[in-house]
């Protein structure tokens, strides 16, 4: 399977905060969903990715090119939706149009009116107007209207509605239907990614954790509860973080079948979702960064 | 990097028209042609650079398939592209209303003018922002007053006395080498701000 997007140990630091030798890679033909805290490198990554901000050291690479090289070539070749509204505020849509339209090669004005019309956004309203909802759908409707291989979303879903949320999930698993794009979308609402992700990227303060198939996490990961007497020194490090409480405790593995083997039925394994996976990775991070210093 | 330009002339094309009116009145009145044409143009052209500081403008052109050296560069070619439309319409206006021409050396002086301050203000602007221009105009002005009050009272008649000797030189060499000199400040500020913006962080 070709990757799409490939970041080698990337090292960026300012401000503060500090993504290390990071390397992650996006896989053509499919929908990754993104996921972390808010802080830990989200968007960080997502302007390395579109080349906003340039690592201090390590390689990006888009389609299997550079930036250096090929700035233009890629960007033509990429649709991108970021969670703060990037258009101008006092035009039209239809204005905006006129200003984006020629700088893509690949600008399909009845693409551009089809959604126009699915979304029925007003064409002739200036933006600042606009709801949070419709500047989405502007956003969105700029971004897929030029035949985008890849699209790249920073928490398109972030202060939506619910029923809107859902629809533009809709639109985003019809996108991929023709299985030519890929689709690399940040979020923190995790139950979106249930609906439409084949794959599931996660980074924690600024360090890859994993990225899965999504039908893999449920297979390796579980939440496990029982009663705190079958906690020790030796079952404790089979965890990731546990919680515990008077009636008994809950932790995460990452290792489901060898959890089975060590309690056997002394325990309740479950099905774990990816806020907890995300909490408790977060307390296990947390934790061992004490236990360390 | 037309597209650009042509973006930003569209973005400014109500602002254009809307500032018709003050330039031919400003005109009518008989104001000095070269102080109405530096007015407009860096009025024009700031307000042009200022819609595109936003950081969420920024973030788009960015996004889209141009380089950050294509953006700034529309910039630079697009001040001049504003200049040239400022200067031609106050010399029809002026052929219209006075019915008489505008010395070269006028146009040249106005735009040596523009240009010089373009090249201090656009990589100003890029390192900082250019509402810091406006403060450093605001204690520029203060100062100029406060100069023009307490030590050399006839400032402004001097330095209407040094326009007027300068536009009077009849040596074409001077003007060759003023000009040359303009485009060479203004080129190396453009390589500037191409440096700074290339680093900035959005």
């Amino acid at each position: 399977m070709e990757n799409i997007i490939e970041l080698q140990g990337v090292n960026k630091s300012f401000n503060g905060f500090k993504l290390q030798d990071f390397t992650i890679s996006v896989k053509r033909g499919f929908v990754t969903g993104f996921i972390g805290g808010n802080g830990v490198g989200k968007s960080t990554t997502i302007k390395l990715i579109m080349n906003l901000l340039q690592p201090d050291s390590g390689t990006v690479s888009i389609f299997g090119l550079d930036y250096k090289n090929h700035e233009k070539e890629i960007k033509q070749r990429i649709g991108f939706v970021f969670d703060e509204n990037i258009l101008y505020e006092n035009v039209t849509l239809n204005e905006m149009k006129r200003i984006i339209k020629p700088a893509y090669k690949n600008w399909d004005d009845a693409l551009f009116n089809q959604y126009v019309e699915k979304f029925e956004l007003p064409l002739n309203k200036n933006i600042k107007n606009f709801s949070k909802g419709m500047m989405m759908k502007a956003s969105l409707t700029i971004a897929l209207s030029h035949h985008a291989e890849l699209i790249i979303m920073d928490e398109p879903t972030s202060g939506l509605d619910p029923i809107f949320r859902r629809e533009l999930l809709e639109l985003l698993h019809e996108l991929m239907q023709n299985g030519e794009k890929t689709i690399f979308f940040s979020t923190h609402i995790t139950t979106d990614l249930d609906r439409i992700a084949d794959y599931i990227t996660f980074i924690h303060n600024g360090e890859h954790i994993f990225t899965k198939e999504y039908y893999k996490i449920e297979e390796e990961y579980a939440i496990v509860k029982g009663e705190t007497n079958l906690l020790d020194r030796d079952t404790e490090r089979e965890f990731i973080a546990i919680r515990k409480s008077n009636y008994g405790f809950e932790a995460l593995t990452g290792n489901k079948q060898r959890t089975e083997e060590v309690f056997g039925d002394a325990a309740i394994l479950e099905k774990p979702t990816l806020e907890d996976i995300m909490l408790y990775t977060k307390r296990g991070k947390d934790k061992y960064v004490e236990s360390h210093s | 990097m037309l597209n650009l330009i042509r973006k930003d002339i569209a973005l400014q094309k109500k602002t254009l028209i809307i500032l018709l009116l003050p330039l031919f009145a400003y005109l009518f009145f008989g104001s000095s042609t070269i102080w109405i044409g530096v007015l407009f143009c860096i009025a024009i052209i700031m307000q042009g650079f200022s819609m595109d500081e936003k950081s969420s403008s920024n973030l788009l052109f960015n996004s889209l398939p141009y380089t950050r050296k294509e953006i700034v560069s529309s910039k630079y070619v697009g001040a001049c592209v504003f200049t040239f439309l400022v200067l031609a319409t106050i010399f029809m206006g002026n052929l219209i209303i006075h019915k008489e021409m505008i010395q070269l050396e006028q146009l040249l002086f106005t735009m040596s003018i523009v240009m010089l301050f373009i090249s201090f203000a656009f990589p100003f602007s890029y390192l900082l922002n250019s509402q810091y221009l406006m403060i450093a105009f605001a204690v520029l002005f203060v100062l100029y007053f406060i100069i023009v009050n307490m030590f050399i009272p006839n400032l402004n008649d001097r330095i209407r006395e040094l326009v007027q000797t300068a536009l009077s030189f009849d040596n074409s060499l001077l003007y060759l080498i003023v000009v040359v000199s303009v485009l060479l400040i203004y080129i190396v500020s453009w390589m500037l701000s191409i440096r700074i913006y290339s680093k900035k962080v959005f």
